[in-house]
């Protein structure tokens, strides 16, 4: 084997240039490949997070008719029994109660149609946790102004912290990430900012009945912290669902869509509101796993815990079927290119070896005839192929790292038009990539597979070699 | 003792419009430490016979039995072993590996039969210093003259101390002095190991220094000269 090694490395620089153009058409394949893909699961696993980890969870239990029409109507009773099971099932990371429909909300002269979800404050930590949603920090005219006379922000920065004026945060971090400062500056200036931007907010207690307005509804209805915001809509069975609610606080939601329109209440102020007595609309369920494999398996699961033949269980796909097949499609869409990249790329690696299987015919014909067998010789040819895939697929996958290791901390913000249009379709314009997985491993995979195809054609011609033949060419 | 015996052996090439009778009943046999060369004209059959003693070609009629084994019984894998371990080949262009140093070339055979390192090592060095190369084992052979790749050629093909070597026109790309080297090389290895050594060739100087002499025309054996008595 030792020999054959070295012998197949050997003949791999014979031709240098060759196996240098051919590894290096390899080497950007591979790493087109995995940034490209590595960026479209990061957004999708940042579309998750934002979207299923927030508000739907992996998994919910509702009445079977409440997706086709989400009214209160379809509220069901459950007891802690249920949540407890639930809970022990493997995978289970929290279950949540939630009382969801729709009302008008109006604030003065503004008025809206709003989605509205119970919860259980504490709980809600576990799962969604409006609590560090919560806006810490504004990028009010004011505060611009307050930081241009007394902080003596570089000129570049301060053009920056003007391009996000009118903004709220939750975080510093997400400042940072959006002003794009490196550590340095983020030490540097970041303390100024947020002692300017700074903003107090409050939580809901357990039996509160106040609510918690998303940042963009309440900029639309003019309200603030200690206002008071109508709700008006239809309770349980035709009741009228009418009521006055103080603003606690004011949460700023990745997604621009749901920021546009959320209220969120205590589950006891709700049902009151909606009248609606212990029932809620659904339990949320939420899993430290995202394969489709643990989905199906916890929801056959869950059905079999549920009592109320009216109520099952939804995975998340079931009940954002566009979402999923946004994604399905831009998936598709995604591997259909990777296939026409590695579809290029084979040609220029089966170039490579029909160049070689010409040039070397003879020698082939030489070493038969004096004496190696041709499996051993199928051996070598095979060898140099793997090598010759391996240099490109290694240094590209090498290469990959470092990028996708930097972008998965310090994700591309996007900016301008391509920032509106992300938030157009309801997406957070931030692309983080996706953390090393199976994605990464198959790159290897699918070189392998190419070189292998690509090696059947020596194969059989060694298999099908005469050596009188091979000694003439 | 006879090392090849050739019964009747026949080569007919059809084409789609004449058929070529490359080789025509051939009787012959070889013995050992014989030096003989094959000579005739362009087209008389030389190296298809040679290449048919070798086993690289297959015979459309007649028996080519080398120490008492028929080459047309055996099946391909097994040809291909008998000629690594009974065999020696030397051709025209040299045909070293390319990628192998001058040791690496010699060693490449024993390699195949799984020599022991040690052993390996000291036949291969032996065989280099008796072609006259001991000073060039490291060169690959793009930096040996076309003399000095021949002479790797031949320590190759006696690496595993074949029963035979054959030799398709190993002079025709030297320059003579390159050529007579070679060839007193070949003799004395001949002498020595009491190797048979079988050349097709043009060169008058092969011709002057065999033992024997076999005269091709048209494929038919018309002389066989005995010079003199194998070393």
């Amino acid at each position: 084997m030792k020999d054959e090694l070295k012998i197949a490395w050997r003949n791999l620089w014979r031709n240098r240039r060759r196996t240098l153009i051919t590894s290096a058409s390899v080497f950007f394949a591979v790493f087109f490949a995995v940034i490209m893909r590595s960026y479209q699961l990061g957004s999708y696993d940042h579309m998750i997070i934002n979207f299923i980890e927030s508000f739907t969870g992996y998994i919910q239990v509702q009445h079977e008719k409440y997706q086709d029409n989400p009214l209160v109507d379809y509220a069901f009773e459950y007891n802690d029994s249920l949540v407890d099971a639930i809970s022990k099932l493997d995978r289970v990371v929290s279950v949540t109660p939630h009382l969801e429909s729709f009302t008008l909300a109006s604030s003065g002269t503004q008025t809206k149609g709003v989605a509205v979800i119970a919860i259980d404050p504490e709980k809600e930590k576990e799962f969604s946790n409006p609590e560090s949603k919560l806006v810490k920090y504004r990028i009010t005219d004011e505060a611009i102004s307050q930081i241009g006379a007394e902080d003596q922000l570089p000129e570049k920065i301060f053009a920056k912290l003007k391009q996000i004026r009118g903004r709220s945060y939750s975080s510093a971090a997400r400042i940072a990430l959006e002003m794009g400062f490196s550590d340095k500056e983020t030490q540097q200036y970041m303390p100024g900012i947020l002692h300017h931007t700074g903003f107090s907010n409050g939580y809901l207690t357990a039996r509160d009945d106040g609510i918690l307005v998303s940042e963009r509804l309440a900029a639309y209805l003019k309200v603030a912290i200690g206002d008071s915001v109508i709700l008006m809509g239809q309770g349980y069975h035709g009741s009228t669902a009418t009521g006055l609610f103080p603003v606690r606080g004011i949460i700023k939601l990745p997604s621009p869509e749901m920021d546009n329109k959320l209220i969120i209440m205590t589950i006891p102020a709700a049902q009151r509101l909606f009248d609606t007595g212990d029932r809620i609309t659904s339990l949320v369920v939420n899993l430290n796993s995202k394969s489709e494999r643990t989905l199906k398996k916890t929801k056959v699961l869950i059905n079999s815990l549920l009592s109320d033949e009216n109520t099952t269980s939804k995975t998340w796909y079931e009940l954002n079927p566009i979402l999923y097949q946004q994604i399905q499609g831009d998936s598709q869409t995604g591997m259909a290119m990777l296939g026409i990249l590695y579809f290029i790329i084979f040609f220029g690696i089966f170039g490579t070896v029909l160049m070689m299987v010409s040039e070397r015919k003879r020698e082939f014909g030489v070493l038969v005839s004096i004496g190696m067998q041709k499996t051993k010789l199928k051996r070598i040819v095979t060898i140099e192929m793997l090598l010759l895939g391996g240099i490109g697929l290694v240094s590209g996958l090498l290469a990959s790292v470092p990028l996708i290791l930097y972008f998965y901390y310090y994700p591309v913000v996007l900016k301008g038009d391509l920032d509106n249009t992300m938030e157009d379709y309801g997406w957070d314009a931030v692309m983080p990539t996706a953390w090393f997985g199976p994605y990464f491993y198959w790159q290897a995979v699918v070189v392998a597979l190419m070189v292998v195809v690509a090696t059947i054609y020596p194969l059989r011609k060694i298999g099908s070699l005469k050596e009188i033949e091979a000694l003439r060419a | 003792m006879k090392v090849i015996e050739l019964k009747n052996v026949n080569k007919i090439y059809n084409s789609s419009e004449v058929k070529v009778h490359a080789v025509n009943d051939v009787t012959l046999d070889f013995t050992e430490a014989e030096f003989a060369a094959i000579v005739g004209p362009s087209g008389s059959g030389k190296t298809t016979l040679l290449n048919m003693i070798g086993g690289l070609d297959q015979p459309t009629s007649g028996d080519i039995i080398i120490g008492g084994t028929n080459l047309s019984a055996l099946r391909s894998s097994q040809l291909i072993d008998f000629r690594l371990h009974h065999i020696g080949f030397v051709f025209q262009s040299y045909n070293l590996i390319p990628v192998l140093t001058a040791k690496e070339n010699v060693e490449f055979i024993m390699n195949l039969q799984k020599w022991p390192e040690k052993e390996k090592n000291e036949r291969t060095l032996e065989l280099l210093n008796a072609v006259g190369l001991g000073d060039r084992i490291n060169s690959r052979p793009g930096k040996l003259s076309g003399g000095q790749q021949q002479r790797v050629a031949v320590a190759r093909a006696l690496a595993s101390r074949p029963k035979f070597v054959l030799a398709d026109e190993p002079t025709a790309n030297l320059d003579s002095k390159s050529a007579t080297t070679l060839l007193e090389i070949m003799e004395k290895l001949n002498h020595e190991s009491k190797i048979t050594f079988i050349f097709s060739t043009h060169d008058p100087r092969v011709v002057k220094m065999a033992h024997r002499v076999i005269t091709l025309e048209d494929g038919k054996v018309i002389s066989d000269d005995i010079k003199g008595m194998p070393a």
